[in-house]
């Protein structure tokens, strides 16, 4: 950017950027505001942008119509193996694609590729009659399995394969020289150089493990196994219209984890975006 | 330290052979410098040594056993690379102490080691730094004191000073030569830099296409080039090499006739070539009938010396004098070559022929 920008140009940037910023926070601002007034507040005309009256019991509520404790616990330990798993598969088989000269290794990587261009609409039928047949139907155990080995892991390994295949060569054959194998350059050499490629694909993963809403009202049928987008959907009064203010309350404390990593980490996520290539 | 030999050492990618059958006797705590213009096969023939590339057809033996077979590692070998290679998530004293502690080596062993090496190479006040906090001739060091670390049998050096800028290329040249005559370990190096090879070898091997033109004492190469390749390769300026038939009366060339040396292995009337380097060329005040005139071209003074580029019929040759020279493009003066430095190669410049 260039440093000599004038006053009024300086006036008129912040300007355009104040104004642009109102799609994206206003949002969240009545998501949060909203989750603590009463509900006919929310209606109100004119919009009441900052509540006028408070009531914080919706908070409590969204606690005691569902057992909220345990499906923000589902989410999270599904997004941390899922993340897991993702990162050492992605990492073995990126370096794999990237780095052993092995027969038609091209023809396959392309094939793997091929199933970024699937939907997930697509395969969810078949896949929810396989896992209907392995007895997996209403466990975790599909949220699981599928991003590891499916379009999220294919793409994660994408971006480490980009990754490896930047990294010198020369760096390996010193190893090599050094006494390493091919597994011990890999952990040691390879792994650790890797971690600004491995933080993107921690990040994107957990996120979209996170926000998986298609796959859990799939695979999922009780309460107790919900995950949190899904759990989202149940706050409804006797007649199934949405309880406004708790589902937002609700939606406040489901996205308050994800805000505060972004808010502690912001540099991070945004190099690990760049990494990507991913337009945030 | 270990003899490393080379019997009929080839490589071929497909159908592609890019070193044909290369012999050599590298003798123990030798430096044997591999030089030659880019893709003659040198840097190949380096990683087949470390094991880097695979051996199509010949025998590798280091000290005494055959290694073909060999992973690097098991080679007993350590080899500098031209971008160091220095891990870079690793200190300085965590990238030379690497290799030993993957070996099992002791703590103890290993911070000994890496403070031997690094008293020796002057890294001791920087074990701490990771290399991106390094300066380049830094780096360089700390790539030899990986190497040096574990007391290998041979050293592999694949063009190490590349990298640096022409100042630190001298400091650094000069720094492996003393280092090498510290340890006396067998070291092969490469790089396609003849000066560097002229200053640091105990024998040079010259390579082009794959094939060894001559090997030999630096000094053998710049004396006696055993073909016009060589010639050309070895020394700065390069050899100037003239088109002619050799007579009764000299070397006839298209500017005039040159002196030739006594004992010459042809026939008369054989077209030959003539080579005489820069600074085998006499000035001469008068003409005589050692001398030869030629047009000034381009007068550049480097202070000791003089460099003209001279026009000698339709040749143009390069002259280096003591001298310092008042003259202009287009003035015309009387040079000598000398007798006793002059090369003869045959038509093809395979054969040298004096």
């Amino acid at each position: 950017m260039r440093a000599d920008i004038s006053p009024r140009a300086k006036v008129a940037l912040y300007g355009v950027m104040c104004v642009l910023l109102i799609p994206f926070v206003f949002p969240t601002w009545w998501m949060v505001t909203s989750s603590i007034k009463p509900i006919s507040d929310i209606f109100a005309f004119p919009p009441q942008l900052v509540p006028q009256s408070y009531d914080w019991t919706t908070y409590s509520k969204v606690f005691e119509l569902q057992p909220f404790v345990r499906q923000y616990w589902n989410s999270a330990y599904i997004a941390a193996v899922v993340t897991v798993g993702t990162m050492i598969i992605s990492s073995m088989a990126g370096y794999a694609f990237a780095r052993i000269r092995f027969p038609y290794a091209n023809a396959i990587f392309m094939i793997v590729l091929l199933g970024l261009l699937i939907p997930s609409e697509v395969t969810i039928v078949p896949l929810f009659q396989m896992f209907l047949k392995a007895g997996m139907v209403n466990t975790h155990w599909p949220l699981i399995l599928v991003p590891i080995f499916g379009a999220p892991s294919v793409f994660a390994t994408f971006v480490m394969r980009q990754f490896f295949v930047t990294l010198p060569a020369e760096l390996e054959e010193a190893a090599r020289v050094d006494g390493l194998g091919r597994f011990k350059i890999f952990t040691r050499i390879a792994l650790p150089l890797a971690k600004p490629a491995l933080a993107s694909v921690a990040i994107f993963t957990f996120l979209h493990s996170w926000n998986l809403f298609l796959e859990p009202i799939v695979f999922l049928s009780s309460a107790e196994m919900f995950t949190l987008p899904q759990a989202l959907t149940q706050y409804t009064d006797a007649y199934g219209g949405p309880m406004w203010n708790i589902q937002l309350a609700a939606a406040t404390l489901t996205a308050l984890p994800v805000l505060i990593v972004f808010i502690i980490a912001q540099k991070q996520f945004v190099e690990g975006l760049a990494h990507t290539g991913l337009k945030g | 330290m270990a003899d490393v030999t080379l019997s009929d050492i080839r490589k071929s990618y497909g159908a592609v052979m890019t070193v044909h059958g290369v012999d050599l006797d590298i003798k123990d705590g030798e430096f044997v410098v591999l030089v030659g213009p880019s893709g003659c096969g040198k840097s190949t023939l380096l990683r087949m040594i470390a094991g880097l590339e695979t051996i199509t057809g010949g025998t590798l033996n280091i000290g005494g056993s055959v290694v073909n077979d060999l992973d690097p590692k098991d080679r007993d070998i350590a080899m500098v690379f031209q971008s160091y290679a220095l891990y870079p998530h690793m200190t300085v004293a965590t990238n030379m102490g690497f290799s030993l502690e993957h070996r099992g080596a002791s703590k103890a062993v290993i911070a000994e080691r890496v403070n031997w090496a690094a008293g020796i190479l002057g890294l001791t006040s920087l074990l701490d730094r990771y290399p991106r906090q390094l300066s380049g001739g830094q780096r360089q060091r700390v790539a030899m004191g990986r190497a040096i670390v574990r007391n290998p049998q041979v050293f592999l050096f694949d063009e190490p000073l590349s990298n640096l800028d022409a100042k630190l290329r001298v400091v650094m040249r000069g720094e492996i030569k003393a280092l090498h005559q510290k340890l006396k370990t067998t070291t092969i190096y490469v790089t396609h830099d003849q000066v560097e090879a002229m200053t640091m070898a105990d024998r040079i091997v010259v390579l082009n296409g794959g094939r060894v033109e001559q090997i030999g004492a630096p000094l053998d190469l710049y004396d006696r080039p055993a073909n016009q390749f060589v010639a050309g390769f070895i020394g700065s300026p390069s050899m100037n090499f003239l088109e002619g038939k050799i007579t009764e009366a000299g070397f006839q060339t298209s500017g005039g006739v040159l002196p030739l040396p006594k004992l010459i292995n042809s026939e008369m009337g054989q077209t030959a070539v003539y080579g005489i380097r820069p600074e085998h060329f006499r000035l001469s005040d008068h003409p005589s009938h050692a001398s030869v005139p030629a047009e000034i071209v381009l007068i550049e003074p480097m202070g000791p010396e003089t460099q003209v580029t001279m026009k000698f019929g339709e040749t143009q040759v390069t002259g280096v004098f003591r001298e310092r020279i008042n003259g202009a493009p287009g003035e015309v003066i009387h040079v000598s070559p000398e007798v006793g430095s002059i090369h003869l190669f045959s038509e093809d410049g395979d054969t040298r022929l004096n």
